[in-house]
């Protein structure tokens, strides 16, 4: 199946993009610093929340959202800026699934449905909730009831979930409905398990098919790019511990052994970014081959970065072992994103079968478009 | 009953054993130490040492004058063997106590040490090895908890780290600086330290896996008496080598006998239930890849074990070796455990009630054999500059 991604906004340029990242940056390295968020970590705080409001007021929720429904028309290039930044803090809070709900309700929702949600979601008023996984729905649609258990991506207080039931995608108002928050390794991530019980439906998209690729584009491109930023950032840490860590008299970066590891993960981490921009770039221009670019991105960018999170761990020796440094907070993190939206081997044979299409069809997938 | 009564045939010991097993390894252990409290799981771990002491299987590889069986390394391999084939609890609490402690006093020790201290783990003594150092890891011999001598004892001032179960411990196998102008390795001294000695405090650590199962030691002014110096006073690097060098034993073998087991319990419950990744040929060829390397690796776990018991063996590096390729597979092993276990791998939860029940928390743990013990990338230097003879620069 292939669809090809419509961007509904104009394109910004690089100049504001760049200063998007920085102003996102400044927020987050003040207020989500490793104090902070081992606070968190340990239920100290609402970091969470803090965060949360200031992203609705700063216009985040809103990045990708068109102006005519209170957003800042950015597109996936600013999204995923933002997922970017996020992923170098390993910020708490419910942004990839309540983005990339509203991302999925721009492309293919009905007007009704874009003028009710996305305003309270660009405002923050309200967060959203998808399916953890993509490829197994617990939901079933009997008459215009939904019923079923699924476990969710996004905060247990969310106010919409967008998900599949049997063959149609629906939007559930998930005020009443029974859930109840699932407490994972990754203590940054919200997960939550619902049980709905003949619930009606408040919108159903028109086209399933294309809810599901945009849902699963969306979601794979935020992924990568939080992925992609926890990687970078844990790296430049556990290179930063290791240029003052002193052992046989001098700092264990001065060990040859170790100045290769730190290389090789400075080379990965430059290929991630590059998946990552690539993906974006397809999707942006609108290519039939964006969905492809994206599910591998998601893939590879997600495997990169348990590789990289748990050399980090390696990397600090001892204290990598413990609950008070940071390692293993974007270890878990990592963790996580590599088994959201399906397993990678699933995400792979998708993208094999678009690679497929596309040949098939006398074109090539391997434009670069620069 | 001894179940020493049936060494003289080894199939007869190997019965004995597993007939004991089956009568006294409560069923539900696993599942119940997953809920217990840190005050729960040392009295399961004491209680289990007190059933393995009554049957003689304490403390059975120890001379028989410091009240062990002189059992062979064969037996204890039978022993190792068919407690992992139980799924039987391993002696955590204990490892020090068993390993660690007879491995530096059986060669170093003084004769009223020896009697003191070997028959006292029967009994349930908890031993910790207080060896790092905020500063001083992989470079151990850098280390600098003060000892000075005060009449015929010595005083203690610096702080240890990553001592595991020294929250539990009655004594500490502790490495001291007596002597701060000698070169690096001549100024060490080794001690047995009480740990309900005044000026000794124990903070646990948390890891990353959620528990707590090592800590860090203050010593303020602790007075250990001079007779509890192991060794000659400034030569405690050379005894250290013993104790470093008795890890490469039965711990190691038990664990990858256990990881066979566990893992073949996983595939027969894969098969049985018709787990979705068997029908993912690519995760399957990547499991039979593990078979092939974890049988590797028990065939070289047997070697280091009858490679200890000649002349030479602190020479080899192959427990180096050994250590590198298990503690990498374990944790390549846990890792795909993780990923075929998708989402619901990710909830939170503290201890395995399965074999492989909760793969991240296995995941995590295995972090504590890639750095424990002397971390891989110095397990690396071993191997090229001792084994292969490549320049240190
Ligand atoms: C679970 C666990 C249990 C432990 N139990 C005990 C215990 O009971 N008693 C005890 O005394 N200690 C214990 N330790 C401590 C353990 O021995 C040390 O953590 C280990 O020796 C590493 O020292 P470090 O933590 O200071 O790391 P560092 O030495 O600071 O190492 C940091 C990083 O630098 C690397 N590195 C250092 N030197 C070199 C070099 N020359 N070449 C290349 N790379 C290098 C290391 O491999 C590591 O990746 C335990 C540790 C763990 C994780």
């Amino acid at each position: 199946m292939v669809t090809s991604a419509i961007e509904t906004t104009s394109t910004p340029d690089q100049a504001t993009l760049d200063a998007l990242r920085e102003s996102v940056a400044n927020v987050l390295t003040e207020q989500c610093d490793s104090t902070e968020l081992h606070a968190f970590v340990d239920g100290k705080n609402a970091l969470d929340k803090i965060l949360w409001a200031q992203a609705g007021q700063l216009g985040w929720l809103g990045l990708g959202i068109p102006e005519q429904f209170g957003g800042l028309g950015m597109c996936s290039q600013g999204l995923v800026i933002l997922h970017g930044e996020l992923g170098r803090q390993s910020a708490p809070g419910p942004y990839i699934a309540t983005l990339s709900a509203a991302q999925t309700i721009v492309e293919t929702g009905d007007e009704a449905m874009r003028a009710t949600w996305l305003p309270r979601l660009a405002s923050g008023e309200v967060s959203a909730a998808v399916p953890a996984t993509l490829d197994v729905s617990g939901l079933t649609r009997s008459g215009a009831g939904v019923s079923g258990a699924m476990r969710c991506l996004g905060a247990a207080d969310a106010a919409l979930l967008l998900a599949p039931a049997d063959d149609a995608w629906v939007v559930v108002d998930l005020d009443g409905a029974e859930v109840a928050a699932a407490s994972m390794w990754d203590r940054t991530r919200d997960v939550f398990d619902v049980r709905l019980e003949d619930a009606t439906p408040v919108g159903v998209l028109p086209d399933s098919a294309a809810t599901r690729a945009a849902l699963t584009r969306t979601l794979a491109l935020a992924v990568a790019a939080d992925s992609a930023g926890g990687a970078r950032s844990i790296t430049e840490r556990t290179i930063a511990y290791m240029k003052t860590r002193e052992q046989f008299g001098r700092p264990i970066a001065g060990f040859q052994a170790l100045k290769h590891r730190a290389a090789d993960l400075a080379t990965k981490l430059a290929v991630a970014d590059e998946m990552v921009r690539h993906a974006v770039q397809r999707t942006v221009t609108g290519e039939p081959d964006a969905d492809l670019w994206a599910s591998l991105a998601k893939s590879e960018v997600t495997e990169a970065c348990v590789f990289i999170t748990t050399d980090c761990v390696q990397l600090h020796g001892g204290v990598g072992f413990t609950w008070d440094f940071d390692p293993h907070i974007f270890l878990k993190r990592a963790r996580l994103n590599e088994v959201l939206i399906m397993a990678n081997t699933a995400l792979r044979d998708q993208a094999a079968a678009a690679l497929a299409a596309i040949t098939a069809s006398g074109r090539s997938a391997l434009e670069l478009g620069l | 009953m001894s179940i020493l009564d049936a060494q003289h045939d080894l199939s007869a010991f190997r019965q004995a054993i597993r007939d004991w097993l089956a009568e006294v390894v409560p069923p539900d252990w696993k599942a119940r130490m997953a809920r217990a409290s840190n005050e729960e799981y040392i009295a399961f771990q004491r209680w289990w040492m007190a059933e393995r002491s009554k049957v003689g299987l304490a403390i059975p590889h120890w001379p028989k004058e410091y009240g062990g069986a002189g059992l062979s390394q064969r037996h204890l391999i039978a022993v190792a063997d068919e407690m992992a084939r139980a799924d039987a609890p391993q002696n955590r609490l204990f490892t020090i106590s068993l390993i660690h402690m007879p491995g530096t006093l059986l060669p170093h020790g003084t004769e009223a040490q020896k009697r003191r201290y070997l028959s006292g783990v029967a009994n349930g003594e908890v031993w910790c090895q207080g060896f790092s150092e905020p500063n001083s890891g992989s470079d151990l011999a850098s280390l600098r908890c003060r000892a000075v001598r005060d009449g015929d004892h010595y005083v203690i001032n610096g702080q240890k780290i990553w001592s595991s179960n020294s929250m539990y411990a009655d004594h500490c196998l502790l490495l001291t600086r007596t002597d701060p102008n000698a070169q690096k390795h001549r100024g060490i001294t080794y001690f047995i330290m009480d740990m309900r000695s005044p000026g000794v405090e124990v903070r646990p650590i948390r890891q990353a896996n959620g528990r707590a199962e090592f800590g860090e030691l203050f010593l303020t002014d602790v007075r250990i008496p001079a007779e509890n110096m192991i060794g000659a006073e400034n030569d405690g690097w050379r005894v250290a080598q013993a104790t470093l060098a008795s890890e490469r034993g039965v711990i190691s073998f038990e664990g990858g006998e256990r990881q066979r087991y566990e893992i073949e319990a996983f595939y027969r419950n894969s098969l049985k239930v018709g787990a979705a990744w068997l029908k993912d040929a690519q995760l399957h060829r990547e499991f039979v890849s593990f078979l092939a390397e974890m049988q590797a690796a028990r065939r070289l776990l047997r070697r280091v074990l009858e490679e200890s018991e000649t002349q030479g063996a602190s020479a080899s590096v192959l427990p180096s070796i050994v250590k590198l390729s298990s503690t990498v597979l374990r944790q390549r092993i846990c890792s795909f455990m993780v990923r075929i276990s998708g989402m619901d791998g990710q909830a939170f939860a503290l201890l395995a009630e399965e074999p492989f029940g909760s793969p991240m928390f296995d995941f995590l743990s295995a972090f504590s054999g890639t750095i424990a013990g002397g971390t891989n990338e110095i397990q690396r230097n071993i191997v090229a500059e001792r084994g292969l003879g490549m320049p240190r620069v």
